[in-house]
């Protein structure tokens, strides 16, 4: 076997103009999310919340695809929060990678959810489903998100309840951290499902819409005087997100043109 | 899917698209950019980032004419990864709307050679 993985590796050479990493741990949270963590290239900057592009040295020309770095960008390593898609270009040989293994970077972090792009607030909302949860992942774990904001409310919403296991782990993880644990105990986690029975169900707009998110967290509803938002998930997801801030009066922000919220597009599901 | 530059750019070239493109995939004419459509990888993180909404999905209304005036000229002009100055008299030219008249067919300058 061991014969087998250095002539692939060796068939392949990295491609210039890329990192070449190591696969430092691999976590299976269902048959289809998975968790890996990587070494982190010394001269690689990042803002927390950006993504970067990701393949695997197993072609001449290898498949990348756009991936948030899920860790803070105070970490040694990387970490990375992915689906498996069923004959995915990427994911069907993604999900197979172990310790050990060599994962590529192109070299250009960028993004739109970096606390940059928002103008100064007092409660950051983070909407998210499925693996949208990972740029938040960062976010939640870099001490000037809490310096930026008083409040931090994570909604966090999937099909089934196993899947919302990363993002639980996280916040609990988070809230013992020696680094950010002290600031991060306000941060508030909204986890909901819209398949499998849970105690909190629904689509995140439509518990806006309601206001049963409001009742449940105990906040006044968002307000573009006070509340900022990032959105990270599926494309109907992101649209009706968006439209149900601006309908509280928010603005879509970017980099150039801070805003009081932002979205990001670079999603794939 | 892809983006693509429209007229809206011409004579703007505010190139706040350029910091953020994870793909380096815009090229860059004498007064607009235009998005490489086989180098894009759909991100979509430079639509918000243009003052003059220049940039657009490849689902608007006309979208085909917009990609195929991308395809065009991103085979004929240089790759650009890096922003530069916009024009003096770019804020003029903001609101003007059906730009298409002033394109300048012309690559950009080269500001380094050696890059290329």
């Amino acid at each position: 076997m061991s014969v087998v993985a250095a002539q692939n590796e060796t068939d392949f050479p990295i491609p210039a103009g890329v990192f070449a990493q190591t696969v430092t741990s691999v976590h299976h949270y269902t048959d289809r999310l998975f968790k890996f963590r990587i070494t982190r290239p010394a001269s690689l900057r990042f803002r927390s919340g950006e993504f970067m592009m990701i393949g695997l040295p197993n072609a001449e020309k290898p498949v990348y695809r756009a991936y948030s770095v899920a860790s803070p960008s105070w970490d040694d390593e990387l970490e990375f929060y992915s689906i498996k898609v069923p004959d995915g270009p990427l994911t069907e040989h993604l999900q197979k990678i172990k310790v050990g293994d060599t994962v590529l970077l192109r070299k250009k972090p960028t993004g739109t959810l970096v606390n940059d792009a928002l103008l100064p607030g007092k409660r950051l909302w983070m909407f998210s489903t499925g693996t949208g949860i990972a740029p938040f992942a960062s976010l939640i774990r870099d001490p000037e998100t809490y310096e930026k904001f008083e409040e931090v409310i994570l909604t966090f919403t999937c099909r089934e309840v196993g899947e919302l296991t990363y993002g639980q782990e996280l916040v609990a993880a988070i809230k013992e951290d020696p680094l950010v644990g002290e600031l991060a105990q306000g941060l508030k986690l909204y986890c909901t499902t819209t398949r499998e029975d849970y105690p909190f169900m629904g689509r995140i707009t439509d518990l806006m819409a309601s206001g049963k998110v409001f009742d449940d967290l105990g906040v006044a509803p968002i307000s573009p005087g006070t509340d900022r938002g990032m959105i990270c998930g599926s494309m109907e997801m992101l649209r009706d997100t968006k439209t149900a801030l601006e309908g509280f009066g928010l603005t879509e922000g970017s980099n150039s043109r801070p805003d009081t919220f932002v979205v990001e597009r670079a999603f794939v599901d | 899917m892809t983006y693509v530059v429209i007229d809206a750019c011409i004579k703007c070239k505010y190139q706040d698209c350029i910091e953020v493109c994870p793909v380096d995939c815009f090229y860059e004419g004498e007064n607009m950019v235009v998005i490489n459509t086989e180098e894009c990888i759909d991100c979509g993180v430079c639509e918000p980032e243009c003052p003059v909404e220049a940039i657009k999905p490849d689902t608007i209304p006309d979208a085909e004419k917009w990609v195929a005036l991308n395809q065009k000229y991103a085979k004929i002009w240089p790759n650009i990864a890096e922003k530069g100055d916009p024009p003096a008299d770019a804020d003029d030219w903001a609101d003007t709307p059906d730009k298409l008249a002033q394109l300048s067919e012309n690559p950009a300058q080269q500001k380094n050679p050696a890059q290329q």
